[in-house]
């Protein structure tokens, strides 16, 4: 089984500074994680993990220690490398989606594709079809953004994170606007790009969501608490039947 | 290249988005590319009428004028009149000047059979005629033997024939200059109206007559008009005649002329220079309210900057640079003013058909003032895209994503 690290951070900190106080949202962060994985990254709010996601996101700098992704030293780039490095190597998803309004689903899945140097894509928008195919969307390319459901919605961000086809999805709180059963929908979604090969790194709050990862990162404090490998990990199936459940308490 | 035109797409398509805001947006670049062409165009018709005017005034002329000067506003005459001495010594001399004819110009009542009116008298050679290339529709012109013998003839112009002859034929009717009868035996082709001057609101009598009878406690003329040879030897006419009159006036080598001469073509360098400056003027003025509508697009950009911050947030995420951001705000910052610049230019051409159709006064166009009215839009642009796009390109993508 080939061990390509994707992510790898020795010792990783980052810390504010807010005029004379200093706020240190991460301290000592030694995370490795290797291609096919998926994980899911939790803590309370204001555990780091917002800003570890930006770190690993080539979106902030650490201030402290080093990161590689996908074997570059991210620490050495200049701005318009960290740019083309989130074009090539990333695909984000938000939790609120971050579409075009008003723009087809094919317009905003190819976006990622216009800011690409490499020449490496030739044909944009067979691409961005093949990746909302893979989402489920097929029926709904030309749809408008504002015509689609939220989970539909999502799917077309999903679509977008994969059109360039990244080392790393990394997601932020993929379901944190959508109900139970579209969560379950979106997260068995990143279970089947999972076995696709994808490697994923997700951010959430909500347990039963984190339970389709192969892996858990729990932050507090911003260091890491526990990580840990999901036993029992949940399938659609199965997450479902839990909703039918009555609450008990 | 491929890059650039998606980015270019991606910025038509953003303004497409939002079109009533575009169209509000560029209708401040709109109204100035038109103000430009239009006052540009209206200060070139009125060049045109002037210069129209001037060459209407006859062909390669001569303007020999005691020298003036003005002192707290008034024409003062400087040196010894011109007379008929000059006249003289230029006729007999004068190699490059073959025609030559005195003017003597009074104002005064003409009195006709119908009605009168006050206009302006001049009293002129037979030469006079063709050195302005002036025509008659009927009658003929006073002959030399006419001048000599001081005959009380006269040519009108249309203007005067309207009010003192309304629908009547004037030749060999009488007409009162100042109680003084003359016979009417021409009347000209009409001229029109340049714009400064009613150039048939004129009557045309032998100069002896004007100056015996209407003129005659005054030496001097108002002028000698003459004509050079050809287009070529105007300046030669001018070094000639100024030769001749410093030999009879006796003037010193070392003091300066006591006349003025003045050609054609120097009269139209001045007129166009005085249009040229108010043509300027015109178009700074309504280049001001361009810059307003520059103001008014960099207004709407930065709105639309706040507005998209979480979409700017994005694509830096999904991996544009600083540039690429820049490069989109700009484009659509010069897309805006450059689509309003051109509904400009569409506005103005059709202003001024519609001031042409109401007033008659036709304003041609001029094609420079579409190239400055746009050009100096597409300046706008990139001036006032400029802050937006880098306030846009400069944002940081974290903040930019949570900005709510």
């Amino acid at each position: 089984m080939s061990t390509k690290k994707v992510i790898e951070t020795k010792t990783l900190g980052r810390t504010f500074k807010n005029g004379e106080i200093e706020v240190r949202a991460l301290t000592d962060i030694d995370l490795i994680i290797e291609e096919g994985e998926f994980v899911a990254l939790m803590g309370a709010s204001g555990s780091g993990k917002s800003t570890l996601l930006h770190i690993i996101g080539c979106l902030d700098r650490p201030t402290k220690g080093e990161y590689y992704l996908d074997g570059v030293d991210v620490n050495e780039l200049n701005k318009n490398q960290l740019a083309d490095i989130r074009n090539q190597k990333i695909g984000f998803i938000f939790q609120s989606y971050n579409l075009l309004s008003r723009t087809t689903a094919l317009e905003n899945v190819e976006l990622p594709l216009i800011y690409d140097r490499t020449g490496r894509f030739t044909d944009s928008t067979a691409l961005a079809k093949k990746a909302l195919e893979q989402v489920g969307l097929a029926d709904r390319i030309y749809h408008r953004t504002n015509e689609l459901s939220g989970g539909q919605q999502q799917r077309v961000a999903i679509a977008r994170a994969l059109v360039n086809n990244p080392a790393l999805i990394l997601a932020d709180e993929p379901t944190g606007n959508l109900d139970s059963v579209t969560s379950i929908d979106i997260a068995d979604l990143f279970v089947q790009l999972n076995n696709e090969g994808k490697t994923i790194l997700m951010i959430t709050h909500e347990p039963d969501i984190a339970q389709f990862a192969k892996r858990m990162v729990y932050l507090r404090d911003g260091r890491i608490l526990t990580d840990t490998i999901i036993e029992d990990r949940s399938t659609k199936e199965s997450a479902l039947k839990a909703l039918e459940k009555p609450v008990t308490t | 290249m491929r890059r650039f035109l998606k980015i270019f797409k991606v910025a038509f398509h953003s303004i497409y988005k939002n079109r009533t805001r575009s169209l509000l947006t560029m209708l401040g670049i709109i109204i100035g590319v038109g103000a430009v062409i239009m006052t540009i165009s209206a200060g070139e018709g009125a060049t045109m009428a002037v210069e129209n005017q001037i060459s209407g005034l006859g062909t390669n002329l001569l303007m020999i004028q005691t020298k003036s000067e003005h002192k707290a506003g008034i024409n003062v005459r400087m040196g010894k009149p011109i007379d008929h001495k000059d006249l003289e010594v230029l006729q007999k001399n004068s190699v490059w000047m073959p025609r030559l004819s005195p003017l003597l110009a009074i104002g005064a009542q003409a009195i006709g059979p119908s009605g009168y009116k006050s206009t302006m008298v001049y009293g002129v050679a037979y030469d006079y005629f063709y050195i302005t290339s002036r025509e008659l529709q009927s009658g003929n012109f006073f002959t030399e033997e006419d001048v000599r013998t001081a005959k009380k003839y006269c040519v009108i112009g249309e203007t005067i024939r309207e009010k003192l002859f309304p629908g009547q034929d004037p030749i060999g009717k009488q007409i009162r200059i100042d109680k003084i009868p003359f016979t009417v035996i021409g009347l000209l082709t009409e001229e029109g109206t340049g714009g400064m001057q009613d150039m048939d609101d004129i009557v045309l009598a032998p100069h002896t007559t004007i100056q015996n009878r209407l003129y005659g406690h005054q030496r001097g003329y108002t002028m000698i008009m003459a004509s050079a040879l050809s287009e070529d030897h105007i300046s030669d006419a001018k070094i000639e005649a100024t030769g001749l009159l410093r030999e009879s006036h006796k003037i010193k080598a070392e003091d300066e002329d006591d006349f003025e001469i003045m050609t054609q073509v120097e009269l139209q360098e001045i007129t166009s220079n005085i249009t040229g400056i108010l043509t300027i003027l015109l178009g700074a003025v309504a280049s001001i309210s361009l810059i307003v509508g520059g103001i008014g697009i960099m207004n709407i950009m930065l709105v639309s900057v706040t507005e998209r911050t979480r979409e700017i947030g994005t694509r830096l995420a999904i991996g544009a640079r600083e540039s690429d951001i820049l490069t989109q705000f700009l484009i659509e910052a010069i897309v805006l003013s450059l689509v309003g610049g051109l509904l400009g230019v569409v506005f103005g051409i059709i202003g001024n058909q519609i001031i042409y159709k109401v007033t008659d006064f036709f304003i041609p166009t001029a094609f420079y003032s579409i190239a400055i009215g746009f050009g100096f839009a597409a300046l706008v642009g990139v001036t006032f895209g400029y802050f937006p796009a880098k306030k846009a390109a400069k944002l940081n993508p974290i903040d930019a994503l949570r900005y709510e």
